[in-house]
């Protein structure tokens, strides 16, 4: 009699088989990238006008669904390779900072810790789980006659099993 | 008020640098740490010579796991059991083997898996990461473009929003202050 066996071996496998689903710790198409992405882009949004920088037509749609400010001016633009657990860095003109650091990618989401540092103070200190190719936006600051708006973005290439 | 932070010596620097590469370091230290690094070309190099290493050892370590085969690990184990010793298994099934009117029931055997199958997935999806900040907002779905595992700020209040339909989040802040990076000079 085999069947306790059977039962035993294909609980077994049914354990083991859920575990590899619910880590699911791989990449889209089954290898987790070496390095990810970090873009940022530092927009001063504002009612003075209504010019829309070309520049920052990615995120025209974002903006329109979220703001309601009729001005956005592209300030800087920038993009860092990171290994996980390296640091990405940007200066934001004003003499703010802020510090990226991708943690993991898991169930297709990099895990990251944000800072935007301002003078000797924190203004954000988070840390998220972006999903990939997502935007997040940290805004609020004030800057000039408008405020300042964060986009910050993760993107892992997509590697070939 | 805060206090004026001194800036870090090299020396500081270089002790503070495992928990900067691991980014367990406070705003103000990794602001402090970086801020060192931009001027100080020697600890910069030191950050990046680091940063390497790490990526070094980590490869390294994947490589050497993915290079070994498991695939005889359970019979070269069995083989080193002593032969004659009967499993938990055996002894269960002799045991119930010879209960009377006992018959398997394959939807027993399935039944079992299915419970496994989801004890496994409950065991294995429980979180094991303490949450940094206990008075952090938790904003999970698998649908929202973030989900926050903690934040602090030092500006009277943040809001986050998460709107899936153009898969973005945003954290605002409520802050006065002004900044004016110069540009209208």
């Amino acid at each position: 009699m085999t069947w306790l066996a059977l039962t035993v071996a294909s609980a077994v496998v049914a354990f083991v088989t859920s575990g590899a689903i619910a880590q699911d710790a791989v990449g889209p198409l089954g290898v987790v990238p070496d390095t990810v992405e970090i873009r940022i882009g530092a927009v001063i949004a504002s009612n003075t006008g209504t010019d829309f920088d070309p520049r920052l037509v990615a995120l025209r749609h974002q903006f329109n669904a979220l703001f309601q400010y009729t001005s956005y001016q592209l300030l800087k633009e920038e993009r860092q390779r990171v290994a996980w657990g390296g640091r990405a860095g940007f200066d934001i003109p004003g003499g703010r900072y802020v510090v990226v650091v991708p943690r993991e990618y898991k169930n297709e989401r990099v895990s990251m810790k944000v800072m935007v540092i301002e003078g000797t103070r924190p203004i954000i200190d988070t840390v998220l789980s972006l999903r990939d190719h997502a935007t997040l936006l940290v805004g609020g600051p004030r800057q000039r006659d408008g405020v300042l708006i964060l986009s910050i973005g993760a993107d892992t290439p997509r590697v070939q099993p | 008020m805060q206090a004026a932070e001194s800036p870090l010596s090299c020396k500081d620097v270089d002790g503070l640098l495992p928990l900067f590469l691991d980014g367990e370091l406070d705003a103000r230290q990794m602001r402090a740490v970086a801020l060192h690094g931009s001027r100080c070309l020697e600890c910069e190099n030191e950050i990046r010579s680091l940063e390497r290493l790490h990526v070094l050892i980590k490869s390294t370590v994947e490589e050497q796991l993915e290079a070994v085969d498991f695939s005889h690990f359970w019979n070269d184990l069995s083989a080193k059991l002593p032969p004659k010793r009967l499993s938990w298994a055996t002894r269960l099934r002799s045991r119930w083997g010879d209960a009377e009117g006992f018959r398997f029931n394959p939807y027993v055997g399935l039944a079992a898996a299915a419970a496994a199958a989801a004890l496994g997935f409950l065991l294995l999806n429980t979180p094991t990461t303490p949450t940094v900040q206990p008075a952090a907002q938790q904003v999970a779905s698998q649908e929202d473009p973030a989900s926050i595992d903690s934040l602090s700020s030092d500006v009277s209040s943040v809001a986050v929003v998460n709107d899936p339909e153009t898969s973005t989040a945003v954290l605002w802040v409520s802050d006065d202050t002004v900044v004016d990076d110069g540009a209208n000079r």
